[in-house]
């Protein structure tokens, strides 16, 4: 349950960090290496389901096939001119460099899944907002706005399926074509809106009548702090990335 | 930036950001099917759709900022629904947001025609798609296939995002429920100077 316990906003850098030092690499070896470190840490240092993790990481996957058969594609030619050729037929040329990029380009995509995996898992949505206001300064306003919204949640999905059932009643069918779904999308998405905006200003003038006014504030119900083990945390995806960097040199 | 906000707006903002999170989710589904048949270019035609609502939310409340914060609460709504896209869908929302941020920007939040909103689509096609480049090393893509990417996106930024943005708010408009909102009020000066 460790990884529950890291401050969620240095999660969230710390993971936006590691993505944006991770991008100026195309190496699949590295990728490699520290995907498998993520693994590590995700099923050693917090009691994520691994069929949980497996289901959200498939359609990656399958996103990753799509980026490496169409870098083997279209390769960027001017690249190619200097490197050696391992594979030609018709206007398909393969080289070994080619081949490693597009083997990255698939990796980096499934790498920067689990990186997400290991911030999404691990984070409650609300210690996320909390965090968000009490480390970095996102006015109570929107915090508090975005809170309620994200309350509507249920509630628009239900009235949803009430609509979906009225139409129902009323011998609305199935659509089956594309233009059928195209006029049934319209008739949802107007009404639900409308009747989300309604709810939104009844929100806000209840908010203001109990004095909520946004001003920023210095005490808190539940207080998020950074501590120890958030630093331990950096450190740790920090080593991984030494390790996933001196390892991948060996190969090149 | 939204001190000046009527807390009404911020939470219809955030309530918009929350239902079209949910629509982006769903096209994310979508996207990922066509992106694993045809490659990367699988989620251009569609790639407008994930900018509607900043089109939406700055026409209806035409504020400073509406569009970039629309876009940006969005994307942190999908990654607090839990998708695996996870905290980077924040960054690229804000990227998102920025592009059609400027385009408003530019026209001093004072013009709200189709074109406006359709380039304002187009302007975040442009920066997402600076942004894409860099994460996702189209680098490494032949140019020409590049090129192609962008085009559909800039007409899907302009057609899904502008368009369609516009026309879910005008159906909106005539519900009634954004009488008290900055569109209301701009529509109804320009009815009084026809009819005058």
């Amino acid at each position: 349950m460790w990884l529950h316990t890291i401050n969620p906003s240095v999660k969230l850098l710390t993971v936006l960090a590691s993505v944006f030092v991770l991008a100026l690499f195309l190496d699949p070896v590295l990728y490699l290496i520290f995907w498998v470190g993520l693994i590590l840490m995700t099923f050693t240092l917090s009691q994520t389901s691994w069929k949980v993790w497996s289901l959200l990481t498939a359609p990656f996957v399958f996103m990753a096939v799509g980026y490496v058969w169409t870098a083997m594609l279209f390769p960027n030619e001017s690249l190619m001119a200097q490197e050696t050729l391992i594979f030609e037929w018709g206007w398909l040329r393969l080289t070994e460099e080619s081949l490693l990029r597009s083997a990255g380009l698939g990796m980096r995509v499934i790498t920067f899944s689990a990186l997400s995996l290991l911030f999404v898992l691990t984070t409650k949505p609300t210690y996320f907002m909390l965090s968000l206001m009490q480390q970095l300064k996102l006015p109570t306003r929107l915090a508090y706005g975005i809170m309620a919204g994200y309350q509507f949640l249920p509630l628009i999905k239900e009235e949803f399926q009430i609509m979906q059932r009225a139409q129902q009643i009323r011998g609305v069918g199935r659509p089956r074509t594309i233009k059928e779904r195209v006029i049934q999308w319209k008739s949802f998405i107007i009404p639900l809106l409308a009747s989300a905006i309604r709810k939104a200003e009844r929100t806000a003038i209840a908010m203001e009548s109990k004095g909520f006014t946004g001003e920023p504030r210095t005490h808190w119900y539940r207080k998020i702090s950074v501590g120890q083990r958030d630093f331990v945390f950096i450190g740790i995806i920090g080593a991984l990335f030494l390790l996933s960097y001196i390892g991948s040199s060996f190969f090149n | 930036m939204t001190a000046k906000w009527k807390l009404s707006e911020i939470i219809v903002l955030s309530v918009l950001a929350v239902v079209f999170a949910v629509v982006y989710l769903a096209f994310f589904q979508v996207g990922n099917v066509m992106a694993g048949i045809m490659g990367p270019i699988g989620y251009e035609w569609i790639f407008g759709i994930w900018f509607i609502v900043s089109i939406i939310a700055a026409y209806i409340l035409r504020r400073p900022g509406a569009a970039f914060l629309s876009e940006t609460i969005a994307g942190t709504v999908e990654v607090l629904i839990g998708n695996a896209v996870g905290p980077m869908l924040i960054v690229s929302a804000m990227i998102q947001g920025a592009g059609a941020e400027a385009v408003f920007a530019a026209t001093r939040y004072k013009r709200w025609g189709l074109w406006v909103l359709m380039l304002a689509g187009m302007g975040s096609s442009v920066t997402s798609f600076i942004w894409g480049y860099f994460i996702s090393g189209y680098g490494a893509l032949d140019p020409g296939y590049v090129a192609m990417m962008f085009a559909i996106r800039l007409a899907s930024g302009a057609l899904l995002a502008g368009l369609l943005g516009k026309w879910i708010s005008d159906g909106l408009y005539q519900t009634g429920v954004l009488n008290s909102y900055a569109i209301a009020r701009d529509k109804k000066r320009e009815f009084h100077a026809k009819a005058s």
